[in-house]
C-alpha cells in the first residue's frame, strides 16, 4: 500500500463526513424553515380571530350599554305590563324587508305574551334605509307613525304600525312605496281621523321626531334592523329571521 | 429499432416541453387566484362585525360556529393568498385554496336554490341583495374557475418563481472541498 492511495482513501471518507454534516444541516435548515412560515401563518390567522372577536365582544357590550332602557326611550312604543318577568326590545326601519318577516313571524305571539303578563315589547322604528337606498320612504312612514300616536294614541299607532308591515312595500321599487293617500287611508284604519292626520302626514309635520329616533338608534350604536335585545342583551341566534323569531318567542313564554 | 428510439426521445422532449407550459401556467394561475384572495382577505379583515354577518347571512352554520368562521376567513384568506403569489408552501396553499372555493360554492348553490338573496360577501359587504339571484351565476362560475386555477397548482407540483424552489429544492451538490495538506 503507498502512502498516496491511503492518503486518497482518508481524503475521501473525510468527503463523505463532511457530506453527510452538510445533508444533516441542509435538512434542518428545511425543517426550521417549514416549521417557521407554518407557525407564522397560524400565528397571523390566530391573532386576527383573537383581535376580531375582541372587537366584537366589545362592540357588543358598547351596544347593550348604550340603549336607553326598556319604557325609557323617547321613541319607542312599548305593549304589555311594566312587571313582566321578560322584555323585548326592537329596533326597525318600516321598509326593511327583514323586519317585515320578522313581524309577521313575532308579532301575533309577541301580542298575546305581552296581554298575558310574559312579556314587555317595545318597538322603536327609525330611519335606517333612507340614505343607503335613496328614498324618503322610511322617513315618510315613520312619521305617519308618529302623528298617528300623536293624535290617536298608543293603541291606535300599534295597529298602524302592524299595517305599514303587513302592506310593506318592497325595497327598492318605487311604485310600490304607499303614497301619502294610502298612509291617511291606513291611519284611518288603525282607528285614527282623517282630518287629524292628513296634513301632519302630507306636512311631514313629525319629521323632527323621526330624526330624534333615528339619532338616538344611532348615538346607542344601533346600526342595523332588526336589532332586537330580550333582556337587555343582544339577541341573535341562527337560522335566519325565522329562527330569531323563534328564539325570541322561546326566551320569553 | 433506432427510429423507436428517435420517437421515444421525441416525445419525452414535447412532454418536457408540455411541462415546462404547464410551470408557466401554473405561476399565472397562482398569481390570479392569489390576488384574488389577497383582495377578498384584505377587503375584510378590518371589519370582523361585517364578516360575521356575512357568514350568518347564509343562515348554513349554527350562529356560534358561524362567528368563528366570519372572524378567521378573511386572514385565512390573506394568508392563502400571499402564499399562493409568493409560491411559499404553493400546492399546500393552493389545496385549501381549492377547499375553501367548494365550500363557497356549495355556500351559494345553497342559498340560491333556498331562495334566500344575499350579497355572497365575497369581496366585503353581505347580507340582503334585492338582484342576488342574478349574481349567483356569476358567482358560482368565476369561483368554479379559481377552483380550476388552484386545483391546477395542485397538479402542477413545481410552479416557476416559486418561493418553494429557494427554499427547498435540493441544491445539485456543491462540491466538498478537501483543503490539500488538510490531513498533515
Amino acid at each position: 500500500m503507498s502512502s498516496s492511495s491511503s492518503k486518497a482513501a482518508a481524503r475521501a471518507q473525510k468527503a463523505a463526513e463532511m457530506r453527510a454534516v452538510q445533508e444533516k444541516r441542509e435538512a434542518r435548515r428545511r425543517i426550521l424553515t417549514i416549521l417557521g412560515v407554518v407557525v407564522a401563518m397560524i400565528a397571523i390567522v390566530g391573532g386576527a380571530i383573537l383581535i376580531g372577536k375582541i372587537q366584537t365582544d366589545k362592540e357588543q357590550d358598547e351596544l347593550e350599554a348604550g340603549i336607553p332602557a326598556i319604557g325609557k326611550s323617547d321613541y319607542g312604543l312599548v305593549i304589555g305590563e311594566e312587571d313582566a318577568p321578560h322584555s323585548v326590545i326592537i329596533y326597525e326601519d318600516f321598509l326593511c324587508p327583514y323586519c317585515g318577516q320578522l313581524e309577521a313571524a313575532t308579532r301575533d305571539n309577541l301580542a298575546e305574551l305581552a296581554a298575558e303578563g310574559k312579556v314587555r315589547v317595545e318597538y322603536r322604528p327609525f330611519d335606517l334605509l333612507s340614505q343607503m337606498i335613496e328614498t324618503d320612504y322610511p322617513i315618510r312612514a315613520a312619521n305617519a307613525f308618529a302623528v298617528v300616536r300623536d293624535t290617536a294614541g298608543d293603541e291606535a299607532a300599534k295597529e298602524f304600525h302592524d299595517l305599514l308591515f303587513e302592506r310593506q312595500p318592497t325595497e327598492g321599487d318605487e311604485d310600490s312605496y304607499l303614497t301619502d293617500d294610502e298612509l291617511v287611508a291606513l291611519a284611518v284604519e288603525a282607528g285614527a281621523t282623517e282630518a287629524d292626520v292628513r296634513g301632519g302626514i302630507e306636512g311631514l309635520d313629525q319629521e323632527g321626531w323621526v330624526d330624534g329616533a333615528t339619532a338616538e338608534a344611532r348615538e346607542s350604536g344601533v346600526s342595523g334592523t332588526p336589532t332586537v335585545f330580550v333582556d337587555g342583551e343582544v339577541f341573535q341566534t341562527g337560522g335566519g329571521v325565522d329562527g330569531l323569531a323563534r328564539g325570541i318567542i322561546g326566551a320569553v313564554d | 429499432m433506432l427510429r423507436a428510439l428517435r420517437e421515444c426521445s421525441e416525445a419525452r422532449a414535447t412532454l418536457a416541453h408540455v411541462w415546462k407550459g404547464l410551470a408557466w401556467l401554473g405561476l399565472l394561475a397562482r398569481l390570479v387566484t392569489g390576488g384574488v384572495w389577497i383582495v377578498a382577505g384584505a377587503l375584510k379583515i378590518a371589519d370582523p362585525a361585517a364578516s360575521v354577518e356575512a357568514v350568518r347571512a347564509y343562515q348554513l352554520l349554527p350562529w356560534s360556529v358561524a362567528e368563528w368562521v366570519g372572524l378567521a376567513l378573511p386572514a385565512l384568506e390573506l394568508v392563502i393568498g400571499l402564499a399562493l403569489v409568493l409560491g411559499l408552501f404553493a400546492r399546500g396553499a393552493a389545496a385549501i385554496s381549492a377547499l375553501l372555493f367548494v365550500a363557497f360554492i356549495v355556500g351559494i348553490a345553497s342559498v340560491w336554490a333556498r331562495g334566500i338573496e344575499i350579497n355572497c360577501g365575497c369581496f366585503g359587504g353581505g347580507g340582503y341583495d334585492a338582484d342576488a339571484a342574478d349574481q349567483y351565476p356569476w358567482e358560482i362560475a368565476r369561483d368554479v374557475a379559481l377552483l380550476a386555477a388552484s386545483l391546477l397548482v395542485v397538479c402542477v407540483r413545481r410552479t416557476r418563481l416559486a418561493l418553494d424552489s429557494v427554499l427547498f429544492d435540493r441544491r445539485p451538490d456543491e462540491p466538498v472541498e478537501v483543503a490539500e495538506g488538510a490531513e498533515n
